[in-house]
């Protein structure tokens, strides 16, 4: 059945070459780019021990790598848990890796970091090692030669421990995704990583750097522990941990370690009650989830050599029973949840970078901690995280909310989002999308473009942003907090304001201006025409953002850009205002959801639950501990001083030059008071 | 307009789609923008039914004539805009591809529900699916009345004879007792039946609901040319699909 014309085709990987030996000839070229060095077998994970596509012997025949994972001290036990023993030492990485790196020309990174830089400057001696041909032949070479080459060589593990053939290997980029996507073309890739590896490079050894500071080991197998929380730490991790230590720094820094000491058996309970439940004949209709996991794994990332069956083989890749294990053992803990369709990329992207075990932990992190509610049956997390996101456009981002919530139908005098915050009685609209400005309606009617940032969130920018901006922000979520993917998101809309200015001048399709707020052109476009326009081209533009530092160097790192002000507990803040506002409105407004409950009430039972788990009861009544987390603490403590939160009062953004609570001072009452009349003169 | 009206009652599914004439896209996009200085009819298409079943194949095969054995799932919702020329009449085509899982229906809201065309797509190889689309059909008719809305339902996967759990008949009884004006068996993977689908749909529009002749062609709509310069791959975002192939036409034949 050819369906197939004219397209370049992935499906299933099936014209992989099989056990053609690489072709890989050492070049006299900066090494290409568009070589994935395939050695490094140090994966970013540790599973596909198993992998067929191992026993190729393409590369990793000649190079036995023995494994080990610094981590996981606690592998998962029963049978069901074959591969999830433990990554691999990526050679013995021990080495001088800073001798490779040297030319500080990034001027991005210059200043703030140039206290490192005379440390590099030592030991750049041979910096000149970089402009050498054959050192592009390192990854290339030391994948057919033995360890002992490896650790005379300097080596950075890059790539994907399956082995591809030479000739599919350069579609496919170090973890393994096709580098071509549907917004972004080979070439660019290319063109970008061809400058980006070094970047990471260089970042690399800066870390090793501020590691060896500190007094912890920087080998690649060894980096379990990471220096103190600190202002210098954080600008590291948002310019990147290296990609080798990724699954070590994200375990860390969410404090999974904690989390599975708690729980020390249950993952393997759970797969051994997995394995009971396989052979249950009805199974499918006591566990309905079973049938919607199986039939979002090969959903998920098709495009990645990892998750994709070969024409050869007789079974199913390991990555694909790891999902399915890691996803079903979720449901089975957590029936609240069970499973959510976008749980299935949160899961594989953890399973390309940990180990099973630490996957399914931080599965259940994410969900509890970082996305509270998101994914429960009920959806309402998203809902309430949406409204979050919109309170922060109308107050950050004023131009784009008049695009989000065209001013067309309100009496057009506001000057921003303060008039609309005063405005704050509560009517549940009827009808149509378009909320009069100035009331909270938008809290309960999502507009529109939601409908795409919920994805944002729901699978934590996975697919939506290329892979390598996504663990960026990964990164960042796991050191600075759930706060994170709201900057990002508004990072996003942010730089999806000026393409919607090009989009302008491309075609008079738009009549809000931007930046003069008039909307005086006159067209034939409704505002739903423009809602449209907004939404594709926020659907669209985060997919085309190949380069991490266009977002993090030109947004993130920026101090005036205000939104950077935010930070968790306002977010908390904000979750907490958005929760109370769409549970009080919720009968009248949303017949839909009228069953659902606040995620803080979810916490709130949650953490009573905690202290009945046991390792033993593997199902529902015990999966609760993780909400001893921090976060919730913070929840509960905004509380008692949130404004707005019991009366509909608008939300009031702290302003971080006082950090004063903007609604709670005296001054800001008077404030708001003259603001209000000022309204009414007008 | 009844329920019988569009039956493929075999799968010789084997048929190559008619490969897509590459038009640049900037060629495309200038097309589309002369034409569309009018005010154009707008025209929301949903597509609904469980996950898995095919609804981003049938989107993807509609708008550049491939298929891929996986699509990622689609979470939350896509959006994609196509305008379609009929004679000399055009329109713009609002196509919104939505998560299949059931606890998403609810995100889905009620200005998506309330589309002019609501296509219900099944897996012809999973009972449970088609089961299924009484409750996503409910859904459309209490958002909007039965009256205005052009329900379609489509048994996709009709490639896979041998897997085959809901019968031809079946889906045309189905959609004589839910009110689908049109009813359809498709392959997304064989190409079968898709551009006819839409054919369909855009007869039953008012907008067409005299024009007796065929599609010409389509392009891609304007908003996403003007949103992806840089976006130049082989994917293509834009193209002009001549939807009245020979091979296709063939197929008609038996539809009516």
């Amino acid at each position: 059945m050819q369906g197939n014309s004219g397209r370049t085709s992935y499906t299933g990987g099936s014209h992989m070459q099989l056990g053609k030996p690489p072709t890989f000839v050492p070049q006299s070229l900066p090494r290409s780019p568009s070589v994935p060095s395939l050695q490094g077998d140090r994966p970013f994970n540790s599973l596909n021990r198993s992998d067929p596509m191992l026993n190729r012997k393409v590369f990793s025949g000649e190079t036995p790598v023995p494994r080990l994972d610094p981590g996981s001290a606690h592998s998962p036990m029963g049978s069901a848990a074959v591969q999830a023993s433990p990554s691999t030492i990526g050679g013995n990485s021990n080495l001088s890796v800073i001798d490779l790196y040297g030319d500080e020309t990034d001027s991005q990174m210059a200043s703030e970091e140039s206290e490192d830089t005379n440390h590099l400057d030592t030991l750049m001696s041979k910096s000149s090692l970089m402009d050498q041909p054959h050192r592009d032949d390192y990854n290339v070479t030391s994948q057919e030669t033995s360890m002992q080459t490896d650790s005379q060589l300097p080596q950075i593990p890059k790539s994907p421990r399956v082995n591809i053939s030479s000739k599919d290997a350069e579609h496919f980029d170090r973890y393994g995704f096709k580098k071509q996507t549907s917004c972004i073309s080979e070439a660019q890739y290319d063109g970008w990583w061809s400058e980006y590896y070094q970047y990471c490079e260089r970042r690399k050894s800066k870390w090793v750097v501020l590691m060896e500071k500190h007094g912890l080991p920087s080998s690649d197998d060894q980096v379990t522990r990471f220096p103190p929380k600190n202002e210098k730490l954080k600008r590291y991790v948002r310019k990147g941990v290296p990609a080798e230590w990724r699954g070590n720094a994200w375990w860390y820094f969410a404090n999974g370690q904690e989390l599975l000491d708690e729980n020390l058996d249950q993952y393997g309970q759970l797969l051994q009650k997995i394995a009971l439940i396989e052979k249950l004949p009805d199974k499918e209709d006591k566990y309905p989830d079973l049938e919607i996991i199986e039939r979002d794994l090969n959903r998920t990332f098709p495009d990645n050599i990892h998750f994709q069956r070969e024409s050869f083989q007789d079974g199913e890749p390991e990555m694909i029973k790891s999902l399915r294990r890691v996803l079903v053992a979720f449901s089975l803990y957590n029936p609240k949840i069970g499973y959510c369709q976008s749980m299935n990329f949160l899961a594989g992207l953890l399973l390309l970078f940990l180990d099973e075990e630490k996957s399914f932990w931080m599965l259940v992190l994410l969900t509890s901690k970082y996305l509270p509610g998101v994914h429960n049956v009920n959806l309402e997390g998203v809902n309430i995280d949406q409204g979050v996101l919109m309170l922060c456009v109308q107050e950050y981002l004023p131009e784009l909310w008049d695009y989000i919530v065209p001013k067309e139908k309100h009496s057009g005098s506001s000057k921003g989002n303060l008039n609309k915050l005063m405005n704050t009685s509560f009517s549940s609209s009827s009808g149509h999308s378009h909320q009069s400005q100035g009331k909270n309606d938008f809290l309960l009617k999502l507009p529109p473009v939601t409908l795409c940032t919920a994805s944002w969130f729901m699978s934590c920018f996975v697919g939506v942003l290329p892979i390598e901006v996504t663990l960026r922000v990964w990164d960042c979520l796991f050191y600075e907090g759930s706060h994170f993917l709201f900057k990002v998101s508004l990072g996003i809309l942010k730089l999806s304001e000026e393409e919607l200015l090009k989009g302008k001048h491309h075609n008079s399709l738009t009549h809000y201006s931007l930046n003069g707020s008039q909307n005086k052109h006159k067209n034939n476009n409704s505002p739903e025409e423009s809602e449209m326009e907004l939404f594709q081209i926020v659907q669209t533009f985060p997919k085309k953002l190949l380069n991490p530092n266009d977002i993090f160097e030109k947004i993130i790192f920026k101090k005036r850009i205000t939104f950077n002000n935010l930070d968790q507990d306002e977010i908390d803040r904000c979750r907490k205002y958005v929760t109370t506002q769409r549970q009080k409105h919720k009968p009248m407004s949303d017949p839909h959801k009228s069953s659902s409950h606040s995620n803080v009430n979810d916490n709130d039972d949650v953490s009573e639950d905690s202290d009945n788990s046991k390792p033993h009861s593997s199902d529902s009544s015990s999966h609760r501990n993780v909400h001893k987390s921090k976060t919730f603490n913070h929840t509960h403590r905004s509380e008692e001083h949130l404004p707005g939160a019991t009366q509909d009062t608008p939300y009031g953004f702290k302003r971080s030059m006082t950090s004063v609570n903007w609604n709670s001072g005296l001054k800001e009452k008077v404030r708001q008071i003259r603001k209000k009349k000022d309204k009414f003169m007008d | 307009m009844s329920a019988d009206a569009g039956t493929t009652p075999t799968a010789t599914a084997t048929q190559a789609p008619a490969a897509a004439a590459a038009v640049p896209a900037t060629q495309a996009t200038s097309t589309a923008t002369k034409k569309t200085g009018k005010s154009l009819s707008k025209y929301k298409i949903v597509f609904l039914g469980e996950q898995g079943v095919g609804k981003t194949s049938l989107i993807t095969r509609f708008m550049y004539d491939t298929f891929d054995d996986h699509y990622q799932a689609t979470i939350g919702i896509d959006f994609l805009s196509k305008t379609m020329y009929l004679d000399d009449k055009t329109i713009r085509l609002q196509l919104w591809d939505t998560a299949g899982q059931e606890r998403f229906r609810s995100l889905i809201p009620s200005y998506i529900r309330d589309s002019r065309v609501a296509i219900v797509v099944y897996d012809i190889t999973k009972r449970k699916s088609f089961d299924f689309i009484d409750k996503w059909i409910e859904d459309v008719k209490n958002e909007r009345g039965e009256e205005n809305v052009i329900l379609c339902i489509v048994g996709n996967k009709n490639d896979l004879t041998d897997e085959r759990q809901v019968t031809t008949e079946e889906g045309q009884e189905k959609a004589k007792l839910l009110g689908a004006k049109i009813f359809m068996e498709t392959s997304t993977k064989a190409g079968y039946n898709v551009k006819n689908l839409f054919k369909k749909i855009a007869k039953s529009l008012p907008e067409f609901q005299d024009a007796n002749s065929n599609i010409i062609n389509e392009a891609s709509g304007a908003a996403a040319a003007g949103s992806a310069p840089a976006a130049g791959n082989a994917a293509g975002k834009t193209g002009v699909i001549d939807i009245s192939t020979k091979d296709e036409q063939e197929q008609s034949g038996c539809q009516c």
